[in-house]
């Protein structure tokens, strides 16, 4: 493996001409990060006399990855909300010039002493679930509530009118497919065609959206209080029901679906980010972004089994993504459509 | 063959969760190794039923491609439909079963969209057994998961 310590420590010295004597240890990749990959690592520095030691993590652009995207827009979201108390670490350094660590990356606080759920755990969150599931829904209502003109989210971020979102993110996502489908798969396009079909009414709000806001994708301590929420790679403007449904998608804790993520249940869920957001959840939009949330997520899987079977990355997680979440989100949405169809033909 | 290969595919899950990833240092190397054992696991399973799902499936689409034959009056759709309810699976390799079950699929696709776009009396019910097929697929395919809660 290689040996990103020295490297580091002088990147951290080109940025940090006040510190000396700069020190990097405990380098360590964090399993998981498909889309990026994820080092925590001890820095220590001396500064104004004094000895100075902080834990870091560093994100890397990978050789090819789960979702392709871009590590400012990643960035941009953790310097727009660490200022207004939501729990995200704070972000350091962003850096494009491949000559520190031959990859774009950025740096940010590591948050210890906690630990993430998995999305694939029956009970992720064991005592702690209902306390855990209040904050997660909350603070999902407090993103969705935020100005993201306000808090500087919207800088370099595509605009979009409220009644485009769908298109937006529908076309993005079928585009996926087009591309890295090895497959035909007649579940997804059937999902994209009742999607084309039924469109959702306007939102009433465009918001920030984080994009992939679930189980997995926070930090919580001993005490279950969530510390940070991660991996924002996937950040948009858009309906803040997309979050909302994908936050629900029954992939994550899938043994539990009457408790989305293996939380709290579903209505007390969505009760408190309407306290929090200050919005209603409309169930037609709702509906549409369920079944699109489901099409988005085979979308990933479907991109991650072409990386996997090419051989651009040969990460096992990829592997058992294109299998087992394709097989839970085809099953979702088959008897969903089925139902549906059904329903519109009667 | 034997030991059964799902029984070794098992004992390796076993193997690599209970012997080898305990004593890895590092945690990125552990979670490729949990991975692993669970997609050995899903392996055990598959390689028994692997060829008759395909099997079944590709034989499925054949029988709803002749009976929708019989009834779509688009006759470029027809002659394919009814072309393709009379291949055959020629091996029960599992290669050559995914790649007739590709085509079919693709077929299937194409006659789905037809379908939709109908008004004709039997839309509707060719719509529900086309559905009837995907929602039993993906039955049958479902992939073992051992609970770790």
């Amino acid at each position: 493996m290689e040996d990103l310590a020295p490297r580091v420590a002088a990147y951290l010295a080109h940025r940090m001409p006040a510190a000396s004597n700069i020190e990097v240890s405990g380098v360590s990749r964090i399993h998981g990060g498909a889309s990026r990959e994820t080092f925590r690592l001890r820095a220590s520095w001396e500064e104004g006399g004094t000895r100075v030691e902080r834990a870091l993590i560093l994100r890397r652009d990978p050789v090819a990855s789960l979702i392709e995207t871009e590590r400012d827009l990643e960035y941009n979201a953790y310097r727009a909300f660490h200022p207004t108390g939501l729990p995200v670490p704070e972000p350091l350094y962003l850096e494009t010039d491949l000559k520190w660590l031959d990859r774009p990356f950025f740096v940010m606080e590591q948050i210890e002493g906690c630990a993430a759920g998995s999305a694939f755990n029956d009970d992720p969150y064991g005592a702690h679930a209902k306390k855990i599931g209040r904050q997660f829904w909350t603070h999902l209502g407090h993103i969705s509530a935020a100005d993201p003109q306000a808090i500087g989210f919207s800088a370099n971020m595509e605009p979009v009118a409220p009644d485009e979102c769908w298109a937006r993110e529908l076309e993005k996502w079928e585009k996926v497919i087009d591309e890295d489908e090895l497959v035909p798969q007649p579940v997804a396009r059937a999902a994209i065609r009742w999607l084309k079909r039924n469109p959702p009414p306007p939102t009433e709000k465009i918001s920030v959206v984080h994009g992939d806001y679930r189980t997995g994708n926070f930090l919580f301590d001993g005490e279950g209080n969530i510390r940070a929420i991660l991996d924002w790679e996937m950040c948009h403007l858009g309906d803040p029901l997309e979050d909302v449904a994908w936050a629900a998608d029954p992939l994550w804790a899938f043994k539990q679906p009457e408790r989305p993520g293996g939380m709290i249940a579903r209505e007390e869920a969505f009760r408190l980010w309407e306290e929090a957001s200050g919005m209603k959840i409309d169930p037609v939009r709702l509906r549409w972004w369920e079944i699109f949330n489901s099409l988005k997520g085979l979308a990933i899987w479907i991109s991650a089994g072409k990386e996997y079977q090419t051989g651009a990355n040969r990460d096992p997680v990829l592997a058992f993504s294109s299998w087992y979440c394709t097989d839970v989100h085809d099953r979702v949405l088959a008897k969903r459509l089925a139902a549906l169809s059904k329903e519109a033909r009667a | 063959m034997k030991p059964d290969v799902g029984v070794v595919m098992q004992g390796f899950f076993g193997t690599l969760l209970g012997d080898v990833a305990p004593h890895l240092s590092a945690e990125y190397s552990m979670g490729h190794v949990g991975i692993m054992g669970l997609m050995l696991h899903m392996t055990g399973e598959l390689h028994d039923r692997a060829a008759d799902i395909r099997l079944a499936e590709n034989s499925e689409m054949r029988s709803l491609f002749s009976h929708a034959a019989a009834l779509v009056e688009d006759e470029a759709l027809k002659q394919r439909l009814t072309s393709a309810a009379e291949t055959l699976d020629a091996s029960l390799r599992i290669s050559v079963l995914e790649a007739n079950n590709a085509e079919l699929a693709a077929l299937l696709i194409e006659l789905q969209t037809h379908v939709e776009g109908s008004q004709a009396s039997w839309a509707a019910g060719l719509e529900a057994r086309i559905w009837d097929y995907l929602v039993a697929t993906m039955e049958r395919r479902e992939l073992p998961f051992p609970s770790f809660g």
